[in-house]
């Protein structure tokens, strides 16, 4: 039935882009051990050292890397059968993020790009798609797929603000605004005889750099109280998400933090040990801030990987990736409260219930966002595309 | 004014019969007049010199009274050492759209606009090079780049395959990979896979010995392709093909009998077949025999000159898109093809056309005519190479930029060298790499770039006689104004600029130097600065 769903309609696009609705995606790349954090099967076979403990939600358990984490079950619907199907990072983690729609021969945009293209950049004006990462940032066009570079995100490398975003230092505010509007001023003469399209988005750009350094608040990350920093951990994935809350506040619609680090083929016991308390201790820091300010109601949150890992112990005491039965975390906007869906066997090697793929999850994402994810379809230069794979559907045992 | 008529008009000059097809299309749509001087000389210079007019040249050719001064200024810029430089970076980013900048490329490029060579003769060193010619084997940066393994994706013969279409016939095959076209009727699956055919048999081999580029090696070719429609599964087959040609008959050959040099592994030598697709392919499609080759060069050097294609986008030629002047365009074919292929002479003769020279601007109260009647004179963001060139001719800074061999972080005069302008404008103004760079949009980059780098605020700070030194120095405020509209935007300023500009010069008269550099840069993040107007 995919098909029957009309063109995305000027009238439908322009009430898409009043959505109050605002994104948190936290990527845990390489991918998170389900046994260890969201799915632990303690005392199996493949169940590895770690016990379980309850959650805010009596008869749900996690791993007892992840205490903080518990207490905040009563937020979140954890999803145990997921079941794709590529088990190499370097497709798998464009596969995922693009929502692998079926092969159409143009490269799909990242869920990031897709929102800023749906959804558009809010009345904040900031740029509609920020991605906080360790490493490199920058201007990161190819995110945006077939969308074209525009919808690409702009990358806060080490949670810095890319090049040339802060004002200069050599000029104080007031005569960066005034030498500004002399520029506007001089501007409109050769603007009002010139056809409006060149003249405008030049202004439009200005405009969007102006609103973005008068934001420098939340871009300038030395700047990050020292109180807030302790009570998110004062490590990357602890400030990146700290920055992240921020962005969220100034009204960035979709904020995307990159956690490395997550692929355990060797010593998975000791990485997940060190690693998840700063997962734990961050993630569950997000989530109380973004409840406490009543954000999280018009806020999806989701926390996954590219896959997740083998239930299998390797000789390194490692697990190797396993796309066949992982988790993932959401909560926010549109997303039911305390439950768990689906589940895996005994041993945790296989998914009990129907497997989701990531076609599934784009559609529930999308209708936790308001979007209509059958009828609403890209219009790629006259070849309609579905947002979504079409053969899938959301999963509404998650959606509230 | 009589109606228009098109007669046969053999004894018209081409400019005249291109300025009479364009009138005859607009029919009772008025034509923009012509371009003031100053804009003229701004448009000229950019186009064909990719440069700024020095104010002096801008007070000479206003003061210029001569009737034939734009087709003078025109015969000047083309035959300019700067022209052959400016075609070169116009063909590189057309064909490379931003994947990278290679010195032998570079060198390829200009020595062959320099020495004037065809288009058709360029076409098919770039499609099929001699890699052991010094002379030629820059051009293979074209199909070896995109050949390079980016991660851990595949060897992206498809990706060339389409490139070869796009830049070489104007049309784009990408969705005939898989099946036929669904909404371009001419697109058939065997197109496409005709000349990946040929690609896909060529392998990327490294730089080494004889070799100073990488270069690609061809094996020798047995069997035609098998392809199928995902869509019908009906099943195809196709030996070498030029898209809407013929295929090439595949001979019969065997063993040692394949090869004028056989592959020996211990020496690392590839081999070279006597059967080489990449040739047969490349001459039977660069040649004055394939229509598509011709309409698509035609094309794209009116869209260099005007702004626009006749075929729009440039890159999907096809019956049911067809040129909005069908005739012009085939007008054009047929005098590149009578003309050798001489791409300058092509662009001088468009240069010379009324339609080349009208006003961008719209007289007040009339409504913007359709793009495809180019009415109007069209405006087209600068590219990066363009804008650091003018940039830095119009702060004044060029030549101690372009003298610096190093750049000196301790010493203010010696800070920046050309090529870090260069980076630093292709980094915020370029497209991102394999995207056509048509109709480069500002972006929140390029805005953050003028606002906050470190490089725009050093260039208008006083130094020397740079313009912010010079312009410090006068003390008639009228004067200045003047000076800094020639020096950015190559014209003078109209009575209300004048005043703006003193106004705000007086008001920050306390700090001078800050004062006209404001103001100067003011100009140089105009719309009117980054167009080509």
């Amino acid at each position: 039935m995919g098909g029957l769903g009309g063109l995305l309609s000027r009238a439908a696009a322009e009430e898409m882009r009043k959505s109050d609705k605002q994104v948190l995606f936290l990527w845990l790349d390489g991918g998170i051990s389900q046994l260890e954090s969201w799915d632990p099967k303690p005392n199996t076979t493949f169940g590895g050292p770690f016990r379980s403990i309850p959650t805010s939600v009596p008869g749900i358990h996690f791993s007892e890397l992840m205490p903080k984490l518990a207490k905040q079950m009563n937020r979140m619907c954890v999803v145990r059968s997921l079941c794709t199907k590529d088990n190499a990072h370097s497709s798998g983690v464009e596969r995922i993020q693009r929502g692998d729609p079926k092969t159409r021969g143009v490269p799909y945009p990242y869920f990031g790009s897709a929102v800023a293209k749906l959804l558009g950049p809010g009345e904040s004006k900031l740029p509609p798609y920020v991605w906080i990462k360790p490493g490199n940032g920058g201007f990161r066009p190819e995110d945006g797929g077939f969308l074209g570079p525009k919808f690409g995100s702009l990358a806060f490398g080490d949670g810095k603000p890319p090049e040339n975003l802060l004002r200069n230092p050599a000029l104080t505010a007031e005569e960066d605004d005034e030498r500004n509007e002399l520029r506007a001023r001089l501007n409109e003469r050769y603007a009002a005889h010139r056809a409006p399209e060149y003249t405008e988005a030049n202004s439009y750009v200005f405009d969007t750099a102006r609103e973005l350094m008068k934001r420098a608040d939340i871009f300038d990350t030395s700047k990050l109280p020292e109180r807030e920093v302790q009570r998110y951990g004062s490590h990357d994935l602890g400030r990146h998400l700290l920055i992240a809350r921020n962005m969220l506040e100034a009204g960035v619609r979709f904020v995307k933090v990159t956690s490395y680090g997550w692929d355990t083929h060797g010593d998975n016991f000791n990485a997940h040990a060190s690693m998840m308390p700063k997962l734990d201790q961050s993630f569950s820091a997000i989530l109380e801030d973004l409840a406490a300010s009543g954000q999280l109601d018009r806020t999806l949150v989701i926390a996954m990987s590219e896959f997740g890992r083998t239930p299998r112990v390797n000789g390194h005491a490692g697990r190797d990736h396993w796309p066949e039965a992982w988790s993932l975390a959401m909560a926010g906007c549109g997303i039911r409260k305390g439950v768990v869906v689906g589940d895996t066997n005994e041993q945790g090697t296989w998914v009990k219930s129907d497997g989701y793929d990531i076609g599934s999850l784009f559609h529930t994402w999308y209708s936790a966002l308001g979007i209509d994810s059958v009828a609403t379809e890209y219009d790629n230069h006259g070849q309609p595309l579905p947002i979504a794979h079409e053969d899938m559907k959301p999963i509404k045992e998650a959606l509230a | 004014m009589s109606l228009v008529t098109i007669s046969a008009g053999a004894a018209d000059s081409l400019p005249e019969q291109i300025d009479r097809l364009v009138a005859a299309k607009a029919g009772s749509q008025p034509l923009a007049p012509a371009a003031a001087d100053a804009e003229f000389l701004r448009r000229a210079t950019l186009d064909f010199a990719g440069d700024l007019p020095t104010p002096a040249e801008v007070r000479t050719f206003l003061a210029d009274a001569a009737a034939d001064k734009r087709i003078k200024l025109i015969d000047k810029l083309i035959d300019s050492p700067r022209f052959p430089e400016r075609l070169a970076d116009v063909l590189h980013v057309m064909l490379m759209e931003r994947r990278g900048e290679d010195a032998k490329w570079r060198a390829y490029l200009v020595d062959s606009c320099k020495a004037n060579k065809p288009w058709d003769v360029m076409a098919r060193e770039i499609l099929c090079t001699d890699y052991l010619d010094a002379n030629q084997r820059g051009a293979s940066y074209f199909a070896t780049r995109r050949l390079d393994k980016e991660g851990q994706q595949l060897t992206d013969y498809p990706g060339l395959t389409r490139d070869v279409g796009r830049m070489f016939l104007g049309v784009d095959l990408q969705c005939c990979q898989c099946h036929n076209h669904l909404t371009v009727k001419g697109y058939k699956q065997a197109d496409f896979n005709g000349l990946f055919v040929a690609f896909q048999n060529a392998k990327l081999e490294k730089a080494a010995g004889d070799h100073a580029t990488s270069w690609l090696s061809e094996g020798a070719l047995t069997a035609k392709y098998d392809f199928v429609s995902v869509l019908t599964s009906v099943k195809g087959q196709t030996g070498p093909r030029v898209p809407f040609g013929e295929e090439v008959p595949i001979p019969d050959l065997k063993g040692d009998d394949m090869w004028l040099v056989k592959p020996d592994r211990k020496k690392n030598e590839p081999g070279k077949p006597k059967f080489s697709p990449l040739q047969e392919v490349t001459q039977r499609m660069a040649t004055k025999d394939n229509p598509w080759f011709v309409r698509n060069i035609a094309n794209r050097m009116w869209w260099l000159v005007m702004g626009r294609g006749l075929v729009e986008p440039l890159d999907l030629n096809h019956a049911a898109n067809p040129p909005s002047h069908p005739e012009l365009l085939d007008l054009l074919g047929n005098e590149l093809v009578a003309h050798n292929f001489d791409l300058k002479w092509l662009i001088h003769e468009l240069a010379l056309t009324q339609t080349y020279q009208r006003s961008s601007e719209l007289p007040s109260g009339a409504t913007r005519p359709p793009d495809d009647l180019f009415a109007i004179g069209r405006e087209r963001p600068l590219s990066a190479e363009q804008l650091a060139r003018a940039f830095l001719r119009a702060t004044g800074e060029w030549e101690r930029v372009s003298d610096n061999k190093k750049a000196d972080a301790q010493d203010d005069t010696k800070r920046y060298a050309l090529s870090d302008f260069e980076a630093a404008f292709r980094t915020a103004f370029a497209s991102a790499p394999k995207e056509p760079e048509l109709t480069v949009n500002p972006t929140l980059k390029s805005a953050l770039f003028l606002r906050n780098s470190e490089q725009v605020l050093w260039a208008i700070r006083p130094r020397g006689e740079n313009l912010v030194g010079r312009l410090t120095a006068l003390t008639d405020n009228a004067q200045a104004a003047e000076e800094l509209y020639l020096a950015i935007l190559a014209r003078l300023p109209a009575a209300d600029e004048k005043a703006d500009i003193a106004a705000w010069l007086e008001k920050h008269a306390a700090d001078r130097p800050r004062a006209i550099g404001d103001c100067a840069w003011a100009l140089l993040s105009s719309a009117e600065f980054f167009s080509n107007h």
